[in-house]
C-alpha cells in the first residue's frame, strides 16, 4: 500500500497535467472523415483523446477550445506504414587507441541495436524480440513525420532476417507506454544475411534458415503439445523463445511483413508465404505492380514505399548511359498505386526510408498525376493503413470513439501549394515546425542564414583500417537543411550515400552500400563537421571498423 | 584475375567495391531486347517449318538439305520435303545450320547469390530460391545458341547448395525456367577453394574447417555419417508410428541432412568441383565406400591422370576447353584432358562456368577437334548430347530427334566457325532469339530510351551528382566459379 502510494505521484502529476486541457473543438473545417461522405463545413469536438462527436451540425462544448476551422480541411491522422521510427540504432564502435588489440576491441564494440537476453537464436534471428520493448519517444525524426501530417505509423527493428515484431504507435507521447497503440503487430522479415561471418551469410542460407526455423518451430509447438499432455515418460523439449514467437505466425494468427522491392523478390516472399501457409503483407513493393494478379488472388496488401527513385549522376560524357530499365523505373514509380489500385491489391503508403519527409505527401500527388484515384490515394494514407495494421477501429477515419488523430491543412491534402496547420495525436494538439523551404539553389544552406554547418562540396576522404594501407576516397555531398545526399566514390566505381543527415552541431552521418562478390553488405560512418574539415569512424557490418578524416575542396564551399 | 584478388585482399574489411551488385553493373552495360525475344514468341506459332537446311542431329550425323518440322514445341518431323499446316511459320534455312540448343552443364547465370560460403555443409540452400529470369547474361547465351543451363551453387565448401536446371526462357516467369523433370543435383567441391587459400582471415575470426584436403574428406565422412543416422532415426520412427506407440515426438526434421539421404538413395546428382588426381580418387572411393555415385566431376583439370578409374565409377567428366595454369591446382592441366577421357569411354562436356565464355561454347568444343583428334560429332557431342545426359535430361534435349523438345538454333555458318553466328533460337518450338527482329527493335528502343531521358526524374540533379560507376573490367580469363574469395565466400570455379 505504502509502496503504491509512493509510486504514484508521478504518473498522477502527469494526469493531472494532461487533463488540464482536454477538449477541443475544430469549427467551420471541410472535414473530410474517409467513413463517410465529406462534410463542406462542420465541426469536429475531441474530448478525452477522443474523437466526441463529428458533423455540420455539432456544437463546439462550451468547455472546448475552440479552432477556428474556416478554410481549412480536416483529415483522419495520417499513417505511416512501415517505419523505424523509435527504434534503436546499432552502437558504433568507440575510435580506438592503434594496434590489433583495439582493433579487437572496437570490433567487439559494435553492438547490435536490439538483442534477446538468453535466445536460442544468434542476433538476426530472433522472432521474439518486440518493437514496443524498445521504442523510444521524441527524436528529430518522429518530429520530422509529425511536420509532414503524419500521426501514427508502423515501427519495426531495423535489421535481420527474422527482425522482431513489430507495433503501431502515435507519433507523440512522453513515455514509450503512452505511444503504443498496439503491440505486437506482424513478424517482420528482412532477408538480409548476417553480417557476422556466421550462417547464413547470404541470401541462399537466408532463405534455408527462415525454412528451418519455421519447420523446428512447428515441431516445437507439437513436441509440447505432446509434453502438456502428459509428461511422465517423454523427454522434456528444450524452451525456446525465439521458436515459441513463431508459433502464432504458422497459425496465421500473426501476419507476415517481408521486405520485398523486385518482381522476383516479391515472388519469392509469395513462395515462401505459400509453402509454410502464412499471412503474408508485402513492404517495399517498388515491382509490385507486376505481380499484382497474384497478390489480388492471394490478397496479400503491399505496404508502399513512397521513397521514389530518382537520378542523382552527375552527367558525364565518357560514362555508360543508365540503362532503359533504370529509367522506365523511374518514371514508372509514380505509377504503381494506381496500378494497384485497379487490379485490386489492397495498398498503404509507407515512407520507405524517405529522407526529405516533404516528399511523402508530393509523392503521393505524383501517384494522383498517374492514374491513382484521390479517394484510393487517402485511403491508402488512412483506413487502408490501419485495417492491414489492425487498428481500423481505432485509427483511420473521422468517426466518434476513435483515437483523436487528426491532419489538418490550409488547401487540399494533395495540392501543391498546401500547408499542414495543425496535427493532433491522443487528442492533443502537437507544435509543428515546418522545415523551411529548400534554398533556391543546391548547397546554399549556410549562406542562407542556416546555423548547420554546411557539408556540400566535394571532400578527400582518408579511409584508415588497423593494419591496412590507407585508402583515400572522393565524397560529393549537397545539403538541403538537415537533409543531406551525395555519393563516394572510390577505385570500384561509385555509390549513392543513404541515410543521410548532418546535424545543427556538425554532427554528420550516411551509410554506403559495398559490394563484395555477389553480396552487399554497408559502412555507417560517424563523424564531425568542423570548418573544411571532417573526421570519424566508420563500421562495415559484419566485418570491422576503422576511422576516417577528410578535407573539403577549397573551391566548392560556399563557407 | 591475380590483380583481382591482390585488391580485395588489400580491401578485406573496407569492402572491394563500392557500390551497387555486381548483377546491377553487368545490366548498365548493354541491355538486351527482351522486347524481341517476347514479340517474337507471341507469334503463337504452334508449327514451325525450318526449310533447307544442314541439320546437325549429332545422334544421326549431319543431314544435308533437310527440313525440320516443330509442332507444339516438340520436333514433329525431320527430313527433305516436309509439309507443315498453312498456318505454320515457315523459315527458310538454305545455306544455313541447325544445330540443338547447347547445354552448359556448368553455370551461374541468373543466380542472385553463388556461394553460401559460411558453413562446410551447406545442402540446406537451393539455388532455385535464388533465380534471377532478368539477368541480361541469359538473352547474350541465347544470342551464342545456349538454350539449357545447370545452375550451380559456388565451390567455396565441400557440399555446396542444390542446383536447378533451367532452359533459358528468357522475358518468361521463372516457374517456366525450370527445366521439367530434371533430376535434382547438388555441388560438391574439393580443393584449393574449399581450403579458402587465398582468403584472409581478419583478426577476431577463425579460419572455416577444413584448410587442407584431409579435412574436406573428414568434412564429406562427417556429413554422409550423419545422413545415415538421420535416416536411421526416422526410420525408427515411422516403425514406432506404425506399432501405434503413443506420446511420440517426431525426430526433427533437418533440411541440411535431407538431400544427403537422396544421396545416398541415389535420388540426387552429385556434381563435384575437383583438380587433381588425388582428390579425384578420394571423392570415388568415398562415394563407393558410401555406395552412391559421383554424378559428374566439374573442371577436372587432371582428370586425364585418372580416367580409368573415372570410367570404372561411371561418372561424366565436365571440363573447360583449354584454360590451365590460372592457380596451383591448374598447372597440370592439358588441352588433351577431354579427348583423353572421352577415349577412356566417359561422358565428358565442355562447360563454361562463365557468363561471357558461355556465349561461345561452340568455339571451345571446336578446339577439342585440334586437341585430341575429337571427330567432328564427337565434338558437337560434348556440348548437347553429353552434358543432357550428364543432367539426366537426355530424352528431352541434346539432339535433333523426332519427340524430342524444339530447343535448337540456326546458325549463318557451320557453328565450328569463328564466322558463324546465330540467327535464330528456338526453346520448346517458341523463338527467345531473334538477330533480325533484335536489329529491327532497337530504333524503337533507342526512340524510347530519348522520351524516357525526358522525364525530370531522368535528368541529371542541376548541381553535383555522383560520377556515374565505372564500367567493371573482366579479367581475360575470368571464370565466375573462382570470383572473389573475401572471406563471405563467393567463389566458385
Amino acid at each position: 500500500m505504502v509502496a503504491s502510494v509512493a509510486s504514484s505521484p508521478t504518473s498522477w502529476v502527469a494526469r493531472a497535467q494532461r487533463s488540464a486541457i482536454d477538449t477541443y473543438a475544430i469549427t467551420g473545417a471541410r472535414i473530410v472523415t474517409v467513413s463517410g461522405a465529406e462534410i463542406a463545413r462542420g465541426t469536429v469536438v475531441i474530448r478525452g483523446g477522443l474523437i466526441a462527436a463529428v458533423g455540420a451540425n455539432v456544437a463546439a462544448p462550451s468547455d472546448a477550445r475552440i479552432i477556428d476551422g474556416t478554410g481549412l480541411t480536416v483529415y483522419p491522422g495520417l499513417i505511416d506504414a512501415n517505419t523505424n521510427l523509435g527504434m534503436p540504432a546499432a552502437t558504433a564502435p568507440r575510435p580506438g587507441g592503434g594496434g590489433a588489440a583495439a582493433f579487437l576491441a572496437a570490433q567487439q564494440q559494435a553492438t547490435p541495436a536490439v538483442s534477446s537476453p538468453n535466445s536460442s537464436q544468434p542476433v538476426g534471428l530472433q522472432p521474439e524480440i518486440l518493437a514496443s520493448d524498445v521504442v523510444r519517444p521524441g527524436g528529430e525524426q518522429i518530429e520530422a513525420a509529425r511536420n509532414a501530417g503524419l500521426t501514427a505509423a508502423l515501427t519495426a527493428p531495423r535489421e535481420g532476417i527474422f527482425m522482431g515484431q513489430s507495433a503501431v504507435i502515435n507519433l507523440a507521447g512522453e513515455t514509450p507506454q503512452q505511444m503504443i497503440v498496439r503491440s505486437p503487430v506482424a513478424l517482420h522479415v528482412g532477408f538480409t544475411p548476417l553480417r557476422t561471418g556466421t550462417y547464413p551469410g547470404s541470401l541462399l542460407g537466408v532463405f534455408a534458415a527462415i525454412r528451418q526455423m519455421l519447420l523446428d518451430a512447428g515441431r516445437y509447438r507439437d513436441a509440447n503439445a505432446v509434453y502438456e499432455k502428459s509428461p511422465r515418460g517423454v523427454r522434456r523439449p528444450d524452451q525456446d523463445k525465439s521458436l515459441a514467437a513463431l508459433v502464432p505466425v504458422l497459425a496465421r494468427e500473426m501476419p507476415v511483413v517481408m521486405y520485398a522491392d523486385r518482381q522476383r523478390e516479391i515472388e519469392r516472399a509469395l513462395d515462401l508465404a505459400q509453402e509454410f501457409n502464412l499471412r503474408l503483407v508485402i513492404a517495399g513493393g517498388a515491382e509490385s505492380w507486376r505481380v499484382a494478379e497474384r497478390l489480388a488472388a492471394a490478397k496479400v496488401p503491399v505496404l508502399l514505399s513512397l521513397n521514389y527513385p530518382r537520378r542523382t549522376t552527375a552527367e558525364t560524357p565518357e560514362a555508360d548511359p543508365d540503362p532503359v530499365r533504370v529509367l522506365r523505373e523511374r518514371v514508372d514509380a509514380p505509377k504503381t498505386a494506381g496500378r494497384l489500385a485497379a487490379a485490386g491489391v489492397r495498398f498503404a503508403f509507407q515512407s520507405g526510408g524517405l529522407s526529405n519527409m516533404n516528399d511523402y505527401l508530393a509523392n503521393v500527388s505524383k501517384s494522383l498525376d498517374n492514374g491513382l484515384a484521390r479517394d484510393e490515394a487517402l485511403r491508402a494514407l488512412t483506413i487502408r493503413a490501419a485495417e492491414i495494421l489492425g487498428v481500423a477501429d481505432q485509427l483511420g477515419t473521422i468517426e466518434v470513439g476513435k483515437i483523436a488523430n487528426l491532419t489538418v491543412t490550409r488547401g487540399d491534402l494533395f495540392a501543391r501549394e498546401r500547408r499542414i496547420t495543425h496535427v493532433f495525436i491522443d487528442g492533443r494538439p502537437v507544435d509543428l515546425k515546418p522545415a523551411p523551404a529548400p534554398p533556391a539553389a543546391g548547397g546554399t544552406a549556410a549562406a542562407s542564414g542556416s546555423t548547420r554547418a554546411s557539408a556540400s562540396g566535394t571532400w578527400t576522404l582518408r579511409v584508415q583500417v588497423e593494419g591496412q594501407p590507407e585508402r583515400s576516397l572522393t565524397l560529393t555531398l549537397q545539403q538541403e537543411t538537415e537533409r543531406l545526399s551525395g555519393s563516394i566514390q572510390g577505385d570500384f566505381g561509385s555509390a549513392q550515400i543513404a541515410n543521410a543527415s548532418v546535424g545543427a552541431s556538425g554532427d554528420i552521418k550516411f551509410t554506403v552500400p559495398v559490394t563484395t562478390g555477389t553480396q552487399t553488405t554497408e559502412a555507417t560512418f560517424n563523424g564531425t563537421i568542423s570548418g573544411n574539415e571532417m573526421r570519424g569512424t566508420f563500421t562495415t557490418v559484419g566485418s570491422g571498423a576503422g576511422t576516417f578524416n577528410g578535407t573539403r575542396a577549397g573551391s566548392t564551399t560556399p563557407q | 584475375m591475380r590483380k583481382l584478388i591482390t585488391l580485395f585482399v588489400s580491401l578485406a574489411v573496407l569492402a572491394p567495391a563500392w557500390g551497387v551488385g555486381s548483377a546491377a553493373r553487368a545490366q548498365q552495360s548493354q541491355r538486351p531486347r527482351e522486347g524481341a525475344a517476347r514479340g517474337a514468341s507471341n507469334a503463337a506459332a504452334t508449327e514451325t517449318l525450318i526449310r533447307n537446311a544442314t541439320v546437325l542431329t549429332i545422334t544421326r550425323g549431319t543431314l544435308a538439305n533437310t527440313d525440320i518440322l516443330i509442332r507444339n514445341g516438340k520436333i514433329a518431323g525431320v527430313g527433305q520435303n516436309l509439309k507443315a499446316s498453312d498456318r505454320a511459320r515457315v523459315i527458310d534455312a538454305t545455306g544455313k545450320y541447325v544445330m540443338p540448343g547447347i547445354v552448359d552443364a556448368h553455370s551461374h547465370s541468373m543466380s542472385d547469390a553463388i556461394n553460401e560460403g559460411t558453413l562446410s555443409v551447406t545442402s540446406m540452400v537451393r539455388i532455385r530460391d535464388m533465380l534471377n529470369p532478368t539477368a541480361p547474361n541469359l538473352y547474350r547465351e541465347l544470342a551464342g545458341g545456349v538454350t539449357t543451363l545447370n545452375v550451380l551453387h559456388g565451390s567455396a565448401n565441400t557440399i555446396g547448395g542444390q542446383n536447378t536446371v533451367v532452359k533459358i526462357k528468357y522475358g518468361r516467369p521463372v516457374a517456366e525456367f525450370i527445366f521439367p523433370g530434371a533430376p535434382p543435383g547438388i555441388k560438391f567441391a574439393l580443393g584449393e577453394n574449399v581450403k579458402r587459400a587465398s582468403s584472409t582471415v581478419l583478426p577476431g575470426q577463425t579460419r572455416r574447417y577444413p584448410a587442407t584436403r584431409m579435412g574436406q574428406e573428414e568434412v564429406l565422412r562427417d556429413a554422409f555419417t550423419r545422413a545415415r543416422n538421420y535416416k536411421r532415426a526416422w526410420d525408427e520412427h515411422r516403425a514406432a508410428v506404425a506399432r501405434n506407440e503413443k506420446n511420440l515426438i517426431a525426430p526433427r526434421r533437418d533440411l541440411q541432412l535431407e538431400p544427403l539421404v537422396e544421396i545416398l538413395e541415389g535420388k540426387r546428382f552429385v556434381h563435384a568441383h575437383c583438380y587433381r588426381a588425388d582428390e579425384i580418387i578420394m571423392l570415388l572411393n568415398l562415394a563407393d565406400e558410401f555406395g552412391f555415385k559421383i554424378r559428374t566431376l566439374q573442371h577436372v583439370l587432371e582428370g586425364y591422370k585418372v580416367a580409368k578409374e573415372i570410367a570404372a565409377h561411371g561418372a561424366g567428366a565436365s571440363s573447360f576447353a583449354d584454360s590451365w595454369g590460372y592457380k596451383i591446382e591448374a598447372y597440370d592441366a592439358i588441352p588433351y584432358n577431354a579427348a583423353v577421357m572421352t577415349r577412356a569411354g566417359i561422358i565428358v562436356s565442355i562447360n563454361s562456368d562463365s557468363d561471357e565464355r558461355a556465349r561461345r561454347l561452340n568455339i571451345d568444343a571446336a578446339k577439342m577437334m585440334k586437341y585430341g583428334d575429337l571427330t567432328e560429332d564427337e565434338a558437337l557431342r560434348l556440348i548437347t548430347i553429353n552434358p543432357a545426359i550428364q543432367l539426366g535430361i537426355q530424352e528431352r534435349v541434346g539432339s535433333i530427334e523426332v519427340g524430342k523438345d524444339a530447343d535448337l538454333a540456326i546458325w549463318t555458318a557451320h557453328p565450328f566457325s569463328v564466322y558463324s553466328r546465330v540467327e535464330t533460337t528456338f526453346i520448346d518450338g517458341d523463338i527467345f532469339f531473334d538477330r533480325q527482329q533484335d536489329l529491327a527493335r532497337r530504333p524503337e528502343l533507342q526512340r524510347e530510351r530519348e522520351e524516357l531521358l525526358k522525364a525530370e526524374v531522368n535528368r541529371p540533379p542541376t548541381e553535383g551528382g555522383a560520377q556515374p560507376g565505372a564500367p567493371r573490367r573482366r579479367p581475360a580469363n575470368h571464370h565466375d566459379d573462382d570470383d572473389v574469395d573475401n572471406g563471405e565466400g563467393d567463389n566458385h570455379r
